[in-house]
């Protein structure tokens, strides 16, 4: 007929629940660490995607590029054009300054990657060229 | 008097008043417990009542005014058409088994002498100095020397009735109410807990679902870690492009004086290097000024009227 301590079991009880606390307390900072994530992950992700797709997305680039280098302004150019696997380069050994100022317009205007520029000038109204675009 | 009885299971007559030594018997025998009509008080009812669990709640104000202030366990059978009832003291008893030496887990009923003595015709000495005999249905202890015929207490042919009770040993530590309260409270803790746990593992998943998803979409590298460094390196490409559309834009925009001309724009290896031919003293002030303006870190070096600007983006 022996019977168990309600001090045990209190004490059983006490012990469980704290068990269950340091669970949860575990659990809500695993929570609250995998939001913090989240929100970063849902922030870096619409960054990144705005970023690539400015810098890194070679197709659009390209395709973007070559439309204007083949606008009838800069025919008089000349310009070359030297497409390597993760760049295009340009090269034009005499440009007017009328074209020169339109090209560069839109090449600052729009978001490309320069790696190299070179406009050198040749007279007062021509300059040389170089321009290397990379993905 | 603490006598031992050859039974299936030892029978024990516990009375606090016994002088003599300890009874000895095996420590792992079962003993059924009679408690002498010392260890607690009876009374005998006629209650309009159906049941002794009735009976037993209305005890504590039955017996209120009649006994010494103790804290009491209760008890009730019914007998023909009256109960009887019963206050003792469970801690009194306990310490009294504690004082023969026997353990409570060898204990394996209580009985009252009322219950099992009812009976008898003859007083029974149960001591050297008490005995006990029925008067109207109750045993009652009454001193020897005032009954001249009285018999030795024998439970040999005792057969035990069913009235039994069940020590509350923790009875005086915490009461039951409280303890089933503290109980519950505790127990309902542990539920809103064990719920809280399942809907923070829920919510958890949840977000490590809408992650991958945001990871697919967006083609994401496996880790954060890749992730980061990508867009470290994306940020930094970002900025540097800016720096350097802005410094080109400034310098081809430039008003120039009249024979100024820009002989040299070249960008390599994150230096900017721009060269303006035949710049007047006052000309280069006025331009170094606005870079000065702008906050940007430069390079000036003259050579003769030549002007360099070396540019660190």
């Amino acid at each position: 007929m022996n019977q168990i301590n309600p001090l045990h079991i209190g004490a059983l009880l006490g012990a469980l629940l704290l068990f269950l606390l340091f669970t949860l307390s575990g659990i809500k900072a695993e929570l609250e660490e995998e939001r913090i994530l989240y929100l970063e992950s849902e922030k870096l992700a619409v960054e990144l995607h705005s970023l690539k797709d400015a810098y890194a997305d070679k197709k659009k680039s390209m395709s973007a590029l070559e439309r204007v280098l083949a606008q009838n302004i800069f025919k008089s150019a000349e310009l070359e054009i030297k497409k390597e696997k993760n760049s295009l380069k340009v090269v034009s050994k005499s440009i007017n300054m009328k074209s020169l100022n339109a090209l560069m317009a839109k090449i600052l205007n729009a978001s490309y990657n320069i790696k190299e520029l070179q406009i050198k000038k040749l007279s007062e109204s021509r300059a040389s060229l170089e321009m290397e675009i990379q993905w | 008097m603490f006598t031992k009885f050859k039974r299936d299971r030892v029978t024990l007559f516990l009375d606090p008043n016994v002088k003599q030594e300890p009874f000895i018997f095996e420590k792992k025998e079962k003993v059924d417990i009679i408690l002498s009509p010392s260890l607690y008080w009876v009374k005998k009812l006629k209650l309009p009542l159906n049941s002794a669990r009735e009976v037993k709640k209305l005890l504590p104000s039955i017996f209120e005014d009649s006994i010494p202030e103790a804290r009491y366990s209760y008890a009730a059978y019914k007998s023909e058409d009256e109960y009887f009832v019963f206050a003792y003291e469970d801690k009194k008893i306990f310490d009294l088994l504690a004082q023969k030496e026997i353990s409570y887990a060898n204990v394996a009923s209580v009985h009252f002498a009322q219950s099992e003595f009812v009976a008898f015709e003859s007083a029974i000495r149960i001591n050297e100095k008490q005995c006990m005999y029925i008067k109207d249905e109750l045993l009652v202890l009454a001193p020897s020397e005032w009954i001249q015929d009285k018999e030795t207490l024998d439970m040999r042919n005792l057969n035990l009735s069913n009235h039994t009770i069940k020590l509350e040993q923790f009875g005086h530590i915490v009461n039951k109410s409280t303890l089933y309260k503290i109980g519950v409270i505790l127990v309902l803790l542990a539920l809103i807990f064990i719920v809280e746990i399942f809907i923070a593992s829920a919510k958890k998943a949840q977000i490590i679902e809408s992650k991958e998803k945001i990871f697919a979409k967006h083609n994401l590298q496996p880790t954060m870690f890749q992730n980061r460094a990508t867009l470290e390196k994306y940020t930094k490409i970002n900025a540097q492009q800016q720096k350097i559309r802005e410094y080109i834009s400034y310098f081809l925009g430039m008003k120039l004086g009249a024979t100024e001309k820009i002989a040299l724009i070249e960008y390599k290896n994150a230096l900017l290097q721009v060269t303006i031919s035949d710049v007047s003293k006052e000309s280069s002030k006025s331009i170094t000024k606005s870079l000065d303006d702008k906050k940007a870190q430069y390079k000036l070096t003259m050579s003769g009227t030549n002007m360099k600007l070396e540019m660190k983006i």
